[in-house]
């Protein structure tokens, strides 16, 4: 092995090393026996992760969390396709300024969004409900659908559609059996993006967190600013091990490889 | 039937107002009051310490939404004419702007009954709009396996860590209470005051080869933990807390110069339900602090209160730590931040 090749393989270990050594220590905390988070651990424990279901905000948050992820998701994809699909092919300087102007919570910091949505909405009469939140979760959760199709979109020759309406087929049916099919590697990618953006959100979530309406990134900030048991690192891990489970079945189902291709 | 444009508004305007009314608050629908707390512990003692009695005097229901005073505030200013929260909790200062934004109604005995009870400073600091009903102090907490001698003083904190004795864990700028319990305290135990803050910020010019800084007080018990700092400024209450769980290696001292009480303050929003008052009375009687201060290991502001053996000897007596002019330090803070960032960065 040369030596070139050889600092090479040492820069990858310690690099790899570098990034998932935090991970491993947040795992190996929630095993725990302590009621504080330390490492080393003096002994083994499954408490913290039982603590998780005993304590009810978290349960009643992640299941919020949940369901507002999976409706901006949903409702990026309703409205973001078709803008995406129009963008994509559209020539005037409009359709550039419709596309900046819709991928602009990307660059905008969120904690701004946050705080003038919360303004914006109460004004209109939408308050702290869950409808505030999934219209705002879907107005940060659209760039990345945008995004995803119009690149997808972009490299479908328009020859393909022309083709199929010049054999005769309705301007739905080159969508459902041409057009559809040729995104749908954007879409999904689209939609993964979406919902972790959606899940893992903070500083939108906040401005908009009550009773009712609290996230689980919420909770658990207003959990850990008071509370030092290492119940977090259990969620973490497990939040870890459904982001490991959801990739692995989406691999199987559909493969990675491909939504990466759209990105 | 043709959809044309006006239909078309119309229906919109109605399915936005259907969708709208949807999300009004629980409050607006019947005896449902909206409280707030911080996470964990917090949040079940604020549940079985006031929430219980409240519903079990007046057959009322309270929810308990959890976060932090900005994120209250913020919600209350966005709905002034029909805020989302009965009763927020609050900082110090945060209170004295909600005070002074006249976003809060004034808390008086016919109303509080309890309110007798409160050190009247406590109420004057919230402008009369609001009352302290918990505190902590800030002072030293240390390392017993490595920390024989701790200093006692904030002026001996300072010489020992500045000469090297120590490395000292001080809670950095981005913590939203460190420009009260750490530089009005250290500044004032200087010799400094609101206007001259110079003392402060030449001590830490002598200590900075020995600080380390933490964002969050579990960064704190982390660098302790890890050995990467002996000794740190931090809060008696969550000291006591760790030694609650199992730590025994941690201790807290309250310097002599005596350190500054870190309150947290009660009010109620201007157009929240008047059921708010019964559940602040609950919040100020003494029975119900008493139970509090037991599980949170932090003081309470009813002088009525009488701690169990075991907690009377962690809480730092009122007498014995000094309270910050919040709302003189309100008018400056942002100058003090200004400063520090400038000379420390952290």
């Amino acid at each position: 092995m040369r030596l070139t090749d050889l600092l090479l393989w040492a820069f990858t270990v310690a690099f790899f090393t570098f990034m998932i050594l935090p991970i491993v220590v947040v795992v190996v905390i929630s095993f725990t026996e302590a009621g504080y988070a330390a490492f080393p651990i003096p002994g083994w424990s499954l408490k913290w992760f039982a603590r998780i279901f005993e304590y009810e905000p978290f349960m009643d948050s992640l299941q919020v969390s949940l369901l507002l992820a999976v409706t901006a998701t949903v409702a990026s994809c309703l409205l973001g396709i078709p803008a995406a699909l129009y963008l994509s092919r559209a020539r005037s300087g409009w359709a550039t300024a419709i596309t900046t102007f819709l991928l602009s919570p990307l660059s905008m910091p969120m904690i701004v969004i946050g705080f003038a949505s919360l303004f914006f909405l109460s004004w209109l009469g939408f308050g702290l409900s869950f409808t505030a939140l999934c219209i705002v979760h879907t107005v940060i959760c659209l760039p990345y659908v945008i995004r995803t199709v119009t690149a997808v979109y972009r490299s479908v020759p328009p020859a393909y559609e022309e083709a199929a309406l010049i054999l005769g087929a309705s301007r739905i049916t080159t969508f459902r059996e041409v057009t559809l099919p040729l995104i749908r590697p954007g879409i999904a990618a689209g939609c993964l993006f979406s919902f972790l953006t959606s899940f893992d959100n903070l500083p939108v979530s906040y401005f908009f967190g009550s009773a009712q309406t609290n996230t689980l990134p919420v909770v658990m900030l207003a959990y850990m600013e008071h509370q030092f048991d290492p119940s977090i690192a259990a969620l973490s891990t497990l939040q870890l091990g459904m982001a490991v489970i959801a990739l692995l079945v989406a691999d199987r189902l559909y493969g990675i490889e491909k939504m990466t291709v759209a990105t | 039937m043709t959809l044309n444009r006006r239909r078309f508004l119309g229906t919109g305007a109605a399915a936005t107002g259907l969708i709208g009314l949807s999300g009004l608050p629980l409050r607006a629908q019947n005896r449902v009051l909206n409280v707030t707390a911080y996470g964990g512990v917090w949040e079940q003692a604020i549940r079985d310490c006031f929430v219980a009695p409240f519903e079990a005097k007046t057959g009322a229901t309270a929810t308990v939404s959890l976060g932090g005073p900005a994120q209250w505030l913020a919600q209350v200013e966005a709905n002034p004419e029909n805020p989302p929260l009965d009763v927020l909790i609050m900082t110090p200062d945060l209170a004295v702007l909600a005070a002074e934004g006249d976003l809060m109604d004034d808390f008086t005995v016919e109303k509080l009954p309890n309110l007798a009870k409160i050190p009247q400073e406590f109420t004057d600091a919230c402008l009369g709009k609001g009352t302290y009903f918990d505190y902590g102090v800030g002072g030293i907490t240390y390392n017993t396996q490595v920390v024989a001698e701790p200093p006692r003083s904030f002026a001996a904190f300072v010489d020992r860590v500045a000469a090297g004795e120590f490395i000292a864990s001080v809670p950095s700028i981005s913590y939203g209470p460190t420009t009260i319990f750490f530089l009005w305290a250290l500044n004032n135990a200087l010799g400094g005051d609101v206007n001259n803050v110079d003392p402060f910020f030449a001590a830490m010019e002598k200590m900075k080869g020995n600080l380390v800084y933490w964002a969050g007080p579990n960064d704190f018990f982390n660098h302790l933990a890890s050995g990467e700092a002996d000794l740190g400024i931090y809060f008696d209450g969550r000291t006591w807390n760790h030694v609650d769980e199992g730590v025994d290696w941690i201790d807290f001292l309250n310097p002599e110069e005596g350190g500054a009480m870190t309150a947290v303050a009660i009010q109620k929003p201007k157009n929240a339900s008047d059921l708010a008052w019964d559940y602040l009375n609950e919040v100020l009687d003494a029975g119900n602090q008493a139970k509090f201060a037991e599980i949170l290991n932090y003081g309470v502001t009813n002088t009525e209160v009488v701690y169990s053996e075991k907690l009377a000897a962690r809480v730092t007596p009122l007498a014995e730590a000094n309270l910050p002019p919040y709302a003189e330090i309100a008018r400056v803070r942002n100058d003090w931040v200004d400063r520090w960032n400038r000379e420390i960065g952290m």
